[in-house]
């Protein structure tokens, strides 16, 4: 039965599997046919015997050369026992019979043979257009794909399909005892252990075979329902991990086609860890590059906010200090003042930067309690340098408490009211707002100044960022205020966001928990302290 | 010349800064104007024509290299930059600007006063004498005729070392960029060779210094470490418009 194995695989699939009954059965009634049309036109045709050859030339298109062989065999019995006189015996009278019969056979079996050979090629050539079809299928998706994890199951899908295995899977790792499994087709069930299987064996100079072994120690007895092969996923000799196929033991071995679609998997797989190997390594570099211009950036703005107030400081000391000048009264009170405000809002500075490495090292413990929001906001108002602008306090006394760390409250209106002075317009306001239904209480600082354009309010908490400007080398801060600012706020189970004010400037909006009241309070408000300075 | 006080055109955006300096200047016998931002020091410099210009170069509306560049158009009037960036490379944009002197903050109002003095003493002393000799204390170069005498004794200098000695004796009073050296000695093409400089700087030092000038050498032609050279004013130039202090 060569020509059945033959037919096997691919061929095999396609076509699929004949039993030795069905052959017989076609060959029967391919001779029986034949006999008939022999019979109704002996009368008329003196030599009938090539009519045999049209079923050794079905039988051999149809089953392939040994089906035909026999055919030709029995349609030489068959014509000689029918048809050859003396009929209804296999003796021969005349030599010339002979002679013809002889070549009946001999013509009817190099014609099984051709025919045969016709439909081998045409079904070769069908397998090599569904060979080169899947492995176009699997090396097209890298091509359409990013990450390993994207690529392997496509890739595992369009193999177990090409190949008509039961599972395949591909693992990552060093051994394949200690592999990471990345994609499976069969989700959910457990792999069979590694233990005895067929590794696919490459050497550069011979064909690749399949071996059989072992690893490990589990699984030392062979499973008898289904062999596991491996295919060994390599990038430049470095072993990347396994692909893995598992088909029943009653199959056959993976053929030559299918042994170059399993390569070409492994091949694509180890390709695409390649790749995510080196698009980590860019997101790495490019991770580096960032924080090290962060550095340079800290740098940069912390030297620069505290030389400005220190250079204010030097200036008023260096004054005060020149003995060739008689100051006024009035010019040294003026000078100690701005000394102390500058002093003021370099230890802000230094308190920012402490508190960004607080927040950044998740080292924040907010010691929460009910405040009240009126109070600390005009307290914070009251020790900034207003710089001539005017600073309002809108806090309506119904407000409920909030629950608080009041020196981080205290450091963000202190932070939102610098940047106002510094960078809004010339009326900035504090306001609170009641939110009964989120259990909330919204504080906001608002100006009317020019803003900042809607793209950026989006960014404005981002460490470093600066409001872009018409010129980027424009008046800098540090860009750790808002930071700090929200920072502080989500310890203390707050919100900030940026928006445009009532009046065109900009406006941060801090939203902070209400502290629970007792019920009496709803009829008779919480006794609120009020500060007469505003 | 009138002995009238200098007029300073001081361009600051920090609103405390600004006041106490103008406050000291004033003082110290000053006419100061102020400019709050790139926009106003633009319109001050149209409306008065200061002496002399101190810039912050960190300004809310315009980058303060842009105005030293727009002064610069006009006229070679002496730009002192004060700036609390510290990183070398703006010193160095403000300088190859066209300004004439640096100021890191914080400095203390000494300090900066000097800086105006020694800057104004060279607008006022000539650089150039009737006779085109450029003169730096004992030092003495004549144009004409290539050569350089210390006291009055000749010195020999090699043909590089003249001309680099030219442009220092040139640029008295003035913080030069060793770029601006380089570019002005060996050419264009050898801006990037800071090497060649710091050998015949030395070189220029060592004869000057041998040939009698001595160790104070080193405070006329003084190194700004990153930058370039300050070379002091010839003390022979007094200002005509030194300030009184008042």
């Amino acid at each position: 039965m060569a020509a059945f194995a033959e037919s096997r695989g691919l061929v095999g699939r396609v076509f699929g599997r004949r039993s030795a009954t069905t052959v017989a059965a076609a060959i029967l009634s391919a001779l029986a046919g034949t006999t008939l049309a022999v019979a109704a036109i002996r009368a008329v045709v003196p030599d009938v015997a090539p009519v045999y050859l049209l079923a050794v030339l079905a039988v051999g298109m149809l089953y392939g050369t040994l089906p035909a062989v026999v055919t030709s065999v029995a349609a030489f019995l068959l014509y000689d026992f029918l048809f050859v006189p003396p009929v209804y015996t296999f003796t021969i009278a005349s030599p010339d019979e002979w002679l013809n019969l002889l070549l009946l056979l001999a013509v009817a079996v190099v014609i099984g043979r051709l025919a045969a050979l016709q439909t081998q090629r045409a079904q070769e050539a069908a397998d090599r257009a569904l060979e080169a079809e899947s492995l176009y299928g699997i090396t097209g998706v890298l091509a359409s794909t990013r990450t390993v994890g994207e690529a392997a199951p496509i890739v595992l899908a369009r193999l177990a399909a090409a190949t008509a295995m039961d599972r395949a899977w591909f693992g990552l790792g060093l051994s394949p005892t200690e592999e990471r499994i990345v994609a499976d087709t069969a989700t959910g069930e457990a792999l069979p252990m590694p233990g005895w299987h067929v590794v696919l064996q490459r050497p550069p100079d011979r064909p690749a075979h399949w071996v059989r072994t072992h690893v490990g120690r589990a699984g030392l007895r062979r499973s008898a329902k289904a062999v596991v092969h491996r295919v060994r996923v390599e990038v430049a000799g470095e072993l990347l991990g396994s692909l893995w196929v598992m088909r029943a033991r009653a199959e056959h071995e993976p053929d030559r086609a299918e042994t170059r679609i399993l390569a070409a998997a492994a091949d694509q797989l180890g390709q695409a860890v390649v790749r995510d190997r080196l698009a980590e390594e860019a997101t790495n570099a490019e991770i580096l590059r960032e924080s090290e211009s962060l550095k340079s950036a800290l740098l940069d703005s912390v030297s620069h906010d505290l030389r400005t107030p220190l250079a204010t400081i030097r200036a008023a000391a260096g004054s005060m200090l020149d003995r060739s000048i008689g100051w006024s009264e009035e010019d040294q009170l003026e000078a100690f003042q701005t000394i102390d405000a500058e002093a003021e809002r370099m230890g802000r500075l230094v308190r920012n930067l402490l508190d960004l490495s607080r927040i950044e090292g998740g080292a924040l413990r907010p010691e929460l309690a009910a405040h009240d929001a009126g109070e600390i906001a005009r307290q914070a108002v009251a020790r900034i340098h207003a710089e001539g602008k005017a600073i309002g306090v809108d806090v309506p006394p119904t407000l409920p408490p909030v629950l608080i760390d009041d020196v981080y409250l205290g450091q963000i209106l202190a932070n939102l009211l610098e940047n106002a002075v510094r960078y809004g317009g010339s009326t900035i306001v504090v306001q609170g707002r009641d939110l009964p239904d989120e259990g909330a209480v919204e504080l906001s600082v608002a100006d009317d100044g020019d803003g900042v354009p809607v793209r950026a309010l989006a960014h404005l908490f981002d460490k470093f960022y600066q409001v872009p400007r018409t010129d980027d080398l424009s008046r800098r801060g540090m860009g750790i205020g808002l930071t700090v600012v929200a920072g502080l706020a989500h310890a203390m189970g707050g919100t900030v966001r940026a928006e445009r004010s009532a009046t065109g400037g900009l406006a941060v909006v801090v939203q902070l928990r209400a502290a629970d009241v007792p019920p009496a309070s709803q009829a008779e408000p919480v006794p609120v302290p009020v500060e007469a300075s505003r | 010349m009138t002995p009238t006080a200098a007029w300073l055109l001081l361009v600051e955006d920090e609103e405390p800064a600004r006041r106490l300096l103008r406050a000291y200047l004033a003082r110290r016998g000053y006419r100061v104007d102020e400019a709050a931002s790139a926009r106003e020091a633009m319109r001050a410099w149209d409306a008065h024509r200061p002496d002399l210009v101190l810039l912050d170069l960190g300004l809310p509306d315009l980058d303060g290299v842009e105005v030293i560049r727009r002064i610069r158009r006009d006229a070679a009037t002496p730009i002192i930059v004060l700036s609390a960036r510290g990183e070398e490379r703006d010193k160095i944009a403000g300088l190859d600007a066209g300004a004439d002197d640096y100021l890191s903050k914080p400095f203390s109002v000494g300090e900066l006063e000097a800086r105006i003095h020694a800057v104004l003493r060279r607008l006022g002393g000539p650089e150039v004498g009737p006779d085109g000799w450029l003169r730096l204390g004992p030092i003495e170069l004549d144009p004409t005729r290539r050569s350089v005498a210390v006291a009055g004794n000749p010195v020999h200098f090699s043909p590089r070392e003249y001309e680099l000695l030219k442009v220092l004796l040139a640029n008295q009073g003035r913080l030069v960029t060793r770029e601006r050296l380089l570019r002005a000695v060996w050419g264009l093409e050898y801006a990037d060779a800071r090497e060649y400089l710091h050998v015949y700087v030395g070189r220029l030092r060592h004869k000057l210094s041998e040939a009698g000038v001595g160790p104070a050498i080193d405070e006329m032609i003084a190194t700004e470490t990153g930058i370039g050279y300050r070379v002091a004013v010839s003390k022979a130039a007094e200002p005509a418009e030194a300030p009184t202090a008042g």
